[in-house]
């Protein structure tokens, strides 16, 4: 064990507690000016959209050819950035790593909120939303149903799945911790997380049926996940835009997926840590693991970005090679940010044990990455669309002010709920780093005490 | 579930060498469809809305440059791109081999204007209320809707004229004759360079064009089997 | 009738487990309460085996049948030719199968853990705020009188800071 576990097992109960659940305090005059600003923002998006709604859609850059624009790759972005809890808190519950205890929660309220923001977005680009209930099947006086060979119905039924799939997981995770929360709230507050509790007490038997469950949903939680994404994948690759049908897109997409997620866990681990005073349990041990999890994943990136640009450009297909020059050409300081932020960067930087431990460098790669994740989503749609088969419908497209709005609104608003949920709900596991104290003993072995935790064979 | 089927397969075909490139096609269809008057600021920025549009090509270098012109309509694929993927099936195959468009079933999703190869779907970006400015609002067909904002649409080889030659074909208890139905661009066509007919009649004049050696089709290579054929100089220049 | 103290930490609550133990209490009738899992044994045994997986089973099977008949069954019964494609068609079914059968799967899941711990619980349960801060409880369940009464006395011995008792209804 650690040095950071040997120093957490050091303290009590009610310091972990209070430590841990630190963030839930009373609001600052820094907390209140943060939500207000966020706040703020949201509302400017909000009312761009509600512009755009009773205007028509020509307040956006989109024309024809480039129907789709950066609503989509908001929507794409969105949802590969909600790969992240799932996939991390999953993976790290099923290998049983212990260092995964501190950061399950911001993971998992990380999923939770983002695939919320990215099933905002394909309500937002419709050209007529008030009739999105068209897609909702329900039984009719006209016998209508919607089409489900359509890939935008395969997206609304795996979102809406990726929904309720991930609320469940962060509050399956939370019941325990919800108890200790309530047991140290009083008044109104109390009502309520006694409400959410369920009645939970820590019984012997109730601990053994929450492991099992726990332990189910990640199961089921991430080939949902891996699905979702090649829903969304499959928007694209069932078209026959040229540089669109590609069979690899389902897997580079989540590899994109859990590249971004990765990413903006870390980058989010750093700010909690930072803001509540977490660096007892968020250490640099935690980092240097997530790191060493962001090389593996940023390489699979690279191969598979390499392997689509190789195949395309050996085929030589004359649309498919337009394509990838035009977007090449059009759009070079952002392919080359992205090949930089996404790839050479975090594989040299991340070999290296110093960078991965210093929270400065994490945090610079991982915002590079994330911000090479969207221009990515951007260089996929986009340049496709401008260059389809026809050349005398080339076109082109830029984001208008309405466009962006929507964008900076979806990021404040994500952000605004977390602000939200850090403030009400506790932030780090605190019942799954606890455990680790109990399972903590020094055993004498030989000429020395060994740190040890001990896990059942 | 049977399959519904019909015997009539709606085809047309575009004879190249005959083409002047005059656009009155264009306008026709614009007239008879209620289709919007677009300003120059929204053609500019890509948003125009003619269903019918024609592609000119110039040729070779001064002096000896040539112009080619390729009137591209919906091509009313019988395995068409646009129709799988609209998820309310505002976009579906007619039993007559025709692509329908149900507009005011259109969400406004814009995949079916996406996944067409031949980019012949057009959408409402702006709201073309007051396209017409009065009194040219009375030159509206009744026949076929004025559409919203947000709503997909393209060329229907003017189903209107269809539907209204079949139902005075069934009051008399006969089939549609060769060349009694004609889209607007067909009738107007100078040159009589577009052709419309029953493609699966195979004595109509456009099945036997159809079988012209100097055919060929649009993007044939997507395997989405288009309903026009464009006939085009003894197979030496293609456009 | 249940009886719940509260012990300091995992020795003194171990001592009063055994000490129930060696009275002649079962061991299914003595749980513990902690706001931190231990591992079986530490404190108190208990059955490891659980049943609600298998309400997870059933939900996934609920949900195979609606992704189904949600895909093919709407297509059968409204047909739209669009395309090539077969109005029922393999790949848009099973892929609205297999999300509808994991939703519902997760779903009985949830409902089964929820079921099987009893949870939100009928009538008011012995409890202590202090078991959040790093107390143990250890509770034992046993018919109202004697029995409690020699379990409150033996808890005592063994140095429990409080008791608490089932509200008699």
């Amino acid at each position: 064990m650690s040095e950071p576990e040997h120093a957490l097992a050091a303290k009590s109960a009610v310091q972990l507690n209070d430590e841990m659940l630190s963030s839930m305090r009373t609001p600052t005059w820094r907390w209140y000016g943060l939500a207000f600003f966020l706040g703020a923002v949201v509302a400017w998006g909000i009312s761009a959209f509600t512009y755009q709604m009773m205007t028509d859609l020509s307040v956006t850059g989109l024309d024809r050819p480039v129907m789709w624009g950066i609503y989509i790759a908001n929507f794409v972005f969105w949802v590969g950035l909600s790969h992240s809890g799932t996939m991390v808190s999953a993976i790290l519950r099923l290998s049983q790593a212990n260092w995964r205890r501190p950061i399950l929660r911001a993971a998992e309220a990380m999923t939770v909120f983002s695939i919320t923001v990215a099933g905002l977005f394909p309500v937002i680009h419709l050209g007529r939303n008030w009739v999105v209930y068209y897609f909702m099947p329900y039984p009719n006086q006209r016998g209508l149903w919607p089409n489900f060979r359509s890939p935008l119905l395969w997206d609304a039924t795996a979102i809406t799945t990726y929904i309720i799939g991930s609320s469940l997981f962060l509050y399956l995770g939370m019941l325990p911790d919800l108890a200790v929360v309530r047991d140290r709230a009083s008044g109104w507050r109390k009502k309520i997380y006694a409400i959410l509790a369920m009645g939970w007490r820590g019984t012997a038997r109730e601990w053994v049926v929450f492991r099992k469950a726990s332990t189910l949903m990640a199961a089921l939680i991430i080939p949902v996940a891996v699905s979702v994404h090649s829903i969304v994948a499959w928007d694209f690759s069932v078209t026959v835009v040229p540089g669109w049908h590609s069979t690899i897109f389902p897997p580079y997409f989540v590899i994109g997926a859990i590249t971004s997620g990765v990413a903006a866990v870390i980058t989010l681990m750093i700010i909690i840590r930072r803001v509540f005073h977490l660096e007892e349990y968020l250490t640099p041990l935690h980092f240097d693991n997530m790191g060493k999890l962001l090389l593996v994943i940023c390489l699979l990136w690279a191969y598979a970005y390499f392997v689509e640009v190789q195949t395309t450009w050996y085929a030589h297909e004359p649309i498919e090679w337009e394509v990838w020059s035009f977007m090449a050409g059009k759009y070079t300081p952002f392919l080359i940010l992205m090949l930089i932020s996404n790839a050479v960067l975090p594989i040299f930087a991340l070999c290296f044990k110093k960078i991965r431990r210093s929270v400065k460098a994490m945090l610079v790669i991982t915002v590079l990455i994330n911000i090479a994740m969207f221009i990515e989503r951007y260089l996929i749609i986009v340049p496709s669309l401008s260059h389809k088969n026809m050349p005398f419908i080339w076109g082109s497209y830029s984001p208008s002010w309405v466009e962006l709005s929507v964008t900076a609104a979806a990021f404040c608003g994500f952000t605004l709920m977390y602000v939200l949920f850090a403030k009400f709900f506790p932030m780090v596991a605190v019942t799954d780093v606890r455990e680790l104290g109990v399972r903590h003993s020094d055993i004498r072995l030989g000429r020395t005490e060994v740190h040890t935790i001990s896990e059942e064979e | 579930m049977e399959k519904i089927t019909s015997p009539y397969k709606w085809g047309m075909v575009i004879d190249l060498d005959r083409c002047t490139g005059c656009g009155a096609c264009v306008v026709a269809c614009q007239a008879e469809n209620n289709v919007a008057i677009c300003e120059k600021k929204e053609i500019a920025e890509g948003r125009n809305m003619h269903w019918l549009r024609i592609e000119r090509f110039w040729v070779g270098e001064y002096p000896d440059i040539r112009v080619r012109f390729l009137p591209v309509l919906c091509q009313h694929c019988h395995d068409a791109p646009c129709e799988p993927v609209c998820p309310v099936y505002a976009s579906y195959h007619n039993p007559d081999g025709l692509n329908g468009q149900v507009y005011n079933r259109c969400v406004g999703t814009r995949y079916c204007g996406n996944n067409c190869p031949y980019a012949v779907r057009v959408f409402n970006f702006h709201d073309h209320e007051h396209a017409w400015p009065s009194p040219l609002e009375n030159q509206l067909s009744p026949d076929i809707t004025v559409r919203s904002r947000g709503v997909m649409e393209k060329c229907s080889f003017c189903i209107q004229r269809i539907r209204r030659v079949k139902e005075d074909a069934k009051a008399e208890g006969r089939m549609i004759k060769d060349g009694e139905v004609q889209p607007a661009c067909v009738q107007t066509c100078p040159t009589e360079a577009m052709v419309f007919g029953n493609i699966a009649d195979p004595r109509s004049r456009v099945s036997r064009l159809s079988r012209s050696p100097r055919r060929f089709r649009l993007l044939e290579n997507l395997g989405t089997h288009p309903s026009i054929y464009y006939l085009k100089g003894g197979g030496r220049e293609h456009v | 009738m249940e009886t719940l103290g509260i012990f300091k930490d995992v020795e003194t609550a171990t001592r009063a487990v055994d000490g129930l133990v060696k009275a002649g209490f079962s061991e299914e009738t003595i749980t513990s309460l902690t706001s931190a899992p231990y591992p079986d044994g530490v404190i108190v045994k208990t059955d490891q085996r659980t049943w609600f997986r298998w309400m997870s089973m059933a939900g996934g099977i609920f949900g195979a049948c609606a992704g189904f008949l949600l895909a093919a069954g709407t297509a059968y019964v409204y047909p739209v030719q669009t395309g090539d494609k077969p109005i029922i068609a393999y790949f848009p079914t099973g892929i609205v199968t297999y999300e509808l059968t994991m939703l519902f799967s997760m779903l009985g899941a949830i409902v089964g853990m929820f079921v099987e711990m009893k949870l939100p619980p009928r009538k008011e349960r012995p409890y202590d705020p202090a078991i959040a801060d790093g107390f143990i409880g250890i509770s034992v369940s046993v018919s109202a009188g004697d029995q409690t009464n020699r379990a409150e006395s033996l808890l005592k011995e063994s140095g429990a800071l409080r008791i608490t008792r089932e509200e008699t209804p």
